[in-house]
């Protein structure tokens, strides 16, 4: 079961597929779990990191923890029943250290040495798939530190709404990969947050 | 539509596919107007430069992490053996032009979900079909900024479920997975060669 649905997941088939290939799932089993995949940066942040490059000298990533508000979501998050997503290496808020250091390394700008280190804790984590309109949260503090002193502390949201339909096979699939365009979403928003920019600059 | 209807309807739909499927009705067709343009076909810039490939396969306009990263080495072989650049990596460095690829797969048709509803209930006998649009872009841009290129080319992948011969512009692939990666193929050398032609694209 969940070989199917890793295949789907990681496959570019377009609906028709996703349909027929969850069809299969549901009449199955009517429950499944997917991994998120693993962090690759975007073209978007990359672009927005590259405006960035000259002027700071890269980065290194501390710690990333749930809230005890979001720990809960933090090994998995069930729409339509039994219908997980689950991080690719057991926390969400690891799974968002990944994309960030993704989008860095991707950009030039993780360094093992930096005097900036960025540690951040998730304190929301959402994902409903109801029939209408689905939607997505995640948000997170995020603080940046230069040599041990915070420059940088300021919770960053990332959301999603969409139209979610009455029928799962495509419905899940749709909620799974909305929620897993937050992570680039919310790496995005802090890229682009001024204040955050300000203190990455030497 | 009260609750039974709607009920009933998701049955009828978990009948279709699962009918669809044992009886092997499911085919998958891949546009017939779109080829593949080899390197050999494209322009080489009189100046190619390094570049930074970013490549990201959206649905509908949304990021799909796990297509992107299932497609990513694909893509990237792909770009390499153009001959349009000297290097190319996923990694930043000075000096580097970025080239930043997109696949956009979209609904063809937006009442596509019916067809699938009149399929079952005429139980494969009246056949559907349904289309995925995919829409790649290329824009590059030059190794110190300056003026990006935009490129973009289209295809599209065909699925018929039930008993229904197959699109007169379709050519027939033995897997899903065959159309996918094919149709990938094609799409991004069409892409590069657009880019290839544009005088402003390695000056």
């Amino acid at each position: 079961m969940r070989s199917i649905l890793k295949v789907l997941n990681r496959s570019a088939f377009g609906w028709a597929g996703r349909l027929v290939a969850l069809g299969v799932v549901a009449l199955a089993s009517g429950c499944a779990a997917v991994k998120m995949p693993e962090s690759v940066g975007s073209a978007a942040n990359q672009q927005k990191l590259r405006e960035l490059a000259p002027v700071s000298q890269g980065v290194t990533f501390g710690e990333f923890t749930a809230s005890t508000a979001a720990l809960a979501a933090d090994k998995g998050l069930s729409v339509r029943g039994s219908n997980t997503i689950e991080p690719r290496d057991g926390s969400f808020a690891r799974q968002l250290r990944d994309q960030l250091v993704a989008e860095f390394k991707a950009a030039g700008l993780l360094s093992g040495s930096a005097s900036l280190a960025i540690t951040g804790v998730v304190t929301d984590n959402q994902l409903e798939a109801p029939i209408g309109t689905g939607k997505g949260r995640l948000a997170a503090r995020i603080q940046v530190r230069r040599a041990g002193t915070i420059v940088f502390d300021k919770e960053i949201v990332a959301s999603a709404t969409w139209d979610s339909p009455f029928v799962g096979a495509t419905a899940i699939p749709a909620a799974f990969n909305q929620y897993g365009a937050l992570y680039p979403q919310l790496a995005g928003k802090l890229i682009d947050d001024p204040e955050f920019r300000a203190a990455l600059r030497r | 539509m009260n609750c039974s209807m709607m009920l009933r309807r998701w049955l009828l739909c978990l009948v279709l596919i699962g009918s669809g499927l044992l009886g092997g009705c499911a085919s998958v067709y891949l546009d017939s107007g779109v080829r593949e343009v080899p390197p050999h076909e494209m322009r080489r810039p009189a100046n190619p430069a390094q570049v930074q490939l970013l490549f990201e396969f959206q649905t509908r306009g949304v990021a799909n992490a796990g297509a992107t990263k299932h497609l990513s080495p694909q893509v990237l072989d792909q770009v390499k053996s153009s001959g349009l650049f000297t290097q190319v990596s996923d990694v930043y460095a000075p000096a580097m032009g970025v080239l930043s690829l997109s696949i956009n797969n979209v609904p063809m048709s937006d009442d596509a979900f019916s067809k699938g509803f009149l399929t079952g209930l005429t139980l494969g006998l009246a056949g559907s079909q349904v289309g995925d649009g995919y829409v790649c872009t290329a824009t590059y841009t030059p190794p110190g900024g300056g003026a990006t290129t935009t490129k973009r080319a289209r295809h599209a992948i065909y699925t018929t479920v039930g008993a229904t011969s197959g699109p007169s512009n379709g050519v027939k692939m033995a897997s899903i997975q065959e159309a996918v990666t094919t149709m990938v193929r094609q799409v991004v050398s069409q892409t590069l060669s657009e880019l290839s032609s544009d005088p402003k694209f390695g000056q």
